[in-house]
């Protein structure tokens, strides 16, 4: 499970039941949330309940494990029972649970691994025709120049470049007010737009993230355009799992999914020739959704190798750094300049280079706007020169030290939100408490002398300590 | 009876916990709920950011930043 896929991960776990129910109506949903978004441990407890007549009770289930993945067996079924996919029942009396598979999820995930019964949705691939096919790597060249004018609108316009290079291409204003609405950009004083801080994080991640970002933030505002959240839901996901370089027909689509064509049309996420043209093509941006596989950046298949003639996010390793922060970037793309020049003093500029340095002011002051030193740093390993790739690490070591360095002095507190539970009447309560806390990972603080300790997350904490209540009343 | 607080963890070196329970003291104890250990301590969840901003004046009042003089001389 990537970073990207946890994001989408956070986001599906805070929906209501009925709006899971729903999704799940949805072969392709369960299978991409089967493939993509659970654990592995999570993925075999569903794969072993998957033809299991009957609700497993929990000593089977424990049977299953070694008692040592205690901790792993909790954190995946805490997972499966946020998604509500595997529910837990009371049995009888006291102790017996009994877990179940959510009915319409088990019967999904059937069809979709089947094949069987007739829901299309993996889409349906539009009949042939004497039409001229959009090829893989024109639809390649859409996605990127789409996905880099959005970043060069948000990057753009913080670091003074206006409109040149061709690169600025018009975003739409649909994708603009949602950026401001995703916090992403900011209005600056004197009516321009800024980059925020979550704007920076966002540039810094793979562009399988970035997409995820974006379209998490276009999910919440979807209510509002009067669109149903499972329907964008389940379109994605079905994004997800078609052929690239295949065109589908949009005959199946709702009325929601045609509207949100236009949207994804804007985003790079899919082609259409013409504006009301019966068929669509998802681009790679939109199968690598639910895949690990990166987006875009990744051209391992040998018939992408296209160049990339504006640079960007697809160029790999143009950069050098040396002991001395001097920073080299073999690049006339005015998007990556604009990065770099978040984080670096840049002082001279050829048709092909750009140099500047790393100072403790640059670095301090994208600490400040809110990238961490790892953003920065990842953000330079991953795209260091082959030259640089040579030594192992790619980066100078004083260099990646300095820098994190450099970023602590600016950070001095660290700060978690939670709960202190204290007063607890025995020993033995606490204890217990405390070491079912830590094996949820909720612990962060505690101090056994004074019996109390620190959370970051209070729900099952809450439930726990009922049950040690009703325990002592009895 | 077991009493959960509402608060926010905030860890720190000793020499900047001094600072932060210095602020606190000089507003009426206005940020801090408890005083944990060297390091740690149980803030008002609502007044972390005020909390930071009091720190960050301090800072810049106390101490002299030797690389502001450093970085413009070299430029």
């Amino acid at each position: 499970m990537s970073v990207s896929t946890s994001q989408a991960l956070d986001y599906l776990e805070q929906l209501p039941v009925q709006t899971h129910r729903k999704l799940y109506e949805q072969p392709s949903t369960v299978l991409a949330i089967f493939r993509c978004m659970l654990p592995h441990l999570a993925k075999s407890i569903v794969m072993g309940m998957l033809y299991m007549p009957t609700p497993i009770s929990s000593p089977d289930l424990d049977a299953w494990f070694r008692p040592s993945a205690a901790k792993l067996k909790r954190s995946s079924l805490e997972i499966l029972e946020k998604l509500h996919i595997v529910s837990q029942k009371q049995l009888d009396a006291v102790k017996h649970t009994a877990f179940t598979l959510s009915p319409g999820f088990a019967k999904s995930l059937r069809q979709a691994l089947e094949g069987s019964g007739t829901h299309r949705s993996f889409g349906v691939p539009a009949p042939p025709t004497s039409a001229r096919k959009v090829s893989v790597a024109e639809l390649d060249d859409y996605a990127r120049i789409q996905w880099e004018s959005i970043l060069f609108y948000m990057v753009g316009s913080t670091v003074g470049f206006h409109g040149g290079g061709g690169m600025a291409r018009d975003i739409g204003k649909g994708t603009r007010s949602l950026l401001e609405a995703g916090d992403f950009v900011g209005k600056k004083f004197g009516g321009g737009v800024g980059i925020t801080r979550t704007g920076f994080m966002f540039v810094l991640q793979d562009t399988n993230a970035q997409v995820w970002s974006l379209l998490i933030e276009y999910l919440k505002h979807v209510n509002q355009l009067g669109m149903s959240e499972t329907d964008v839901l389940s379109f994605l996901f079905m994004l997800g799992s078609l052929e690239l370089g295949q065109d589908y027909s949009t005959s199946t689509l709702s009325p929601t999914q045609l509207q949100m064509l236009i949207d994804l049309t804007a985003f790079g996420l899919v082609y259409r020739t013409s504006e009301n043209a019966s068929t669509f093509y998802p681009t790679r941006l939109a199968t690598t959704l639910t895949s690990d596989s990166g987006a875009l950046s990744a051209t391992n298949n040998p018939h992408d190798h296209a160049p990339a003639p504006s640079g960007g996010a697809t160029q790999k390793g143009f950069i050098i750094v040396e002991t001395n922060y001097r920073i080299y970037a073999y690049t006339s793309s005015l998007l990556q300049i604009a990065v770099l020049s978040l984080f670096c003093k840049l002082t001279t500029r050829f048709p092909n280079l750009v140099s500047g340095k790393l100072t403790r002011a640059s670095i301090s002051r994208a600490v400040q706007t809110g990238i961490s030193a790892d953003q920065i740093l990842s953000y330079l390993d991953s795209h260091a020169h082959p030259q640089m790739q040579k030594s192992v690490p790619f980066l100078p070591p004083t260099v990646t030290d300095q820098i994190r360095l450099w970023e602590l002095e600016g950070e001095r507190l660290e700060c978690t939100d939670g709960y202190m539970l204290r007063e607890f009447p025995s020993d033995k309560d606490y204890r217990d408490m405390v070491k079912y806390a830590e094996d949820l990972g909720v612990l962060v603080w505690k101090d056994d002398g004074e019996r109390k300790f620190f959370v970051n997350r209070i729900e099952q904490m809450q439930e726990a300590l009922k049950k040690q209540g009703q325990r002592r009343a009895r | 009876m077991v009493k959960a607080v509402r608060g926010t963890l905030v860890k720190c070196d000793a020499s900047i916990k001094a600072m932060l329970v210095d602020i606190d003291s000089k507003n009426n104890n206005d940020f801090i709920i408890e005083e944990l250990d060297e390091e740690h301590m149980l803030v008002k969840e609502t007044k972390v950011n005020a909390l930071k901003n009091r720190l960050q004046q301090m800072m810049k009042d106390r101490l002299k930043d030797p690389t502001i003089d450093e970085d413009s001389g070299k430029e």
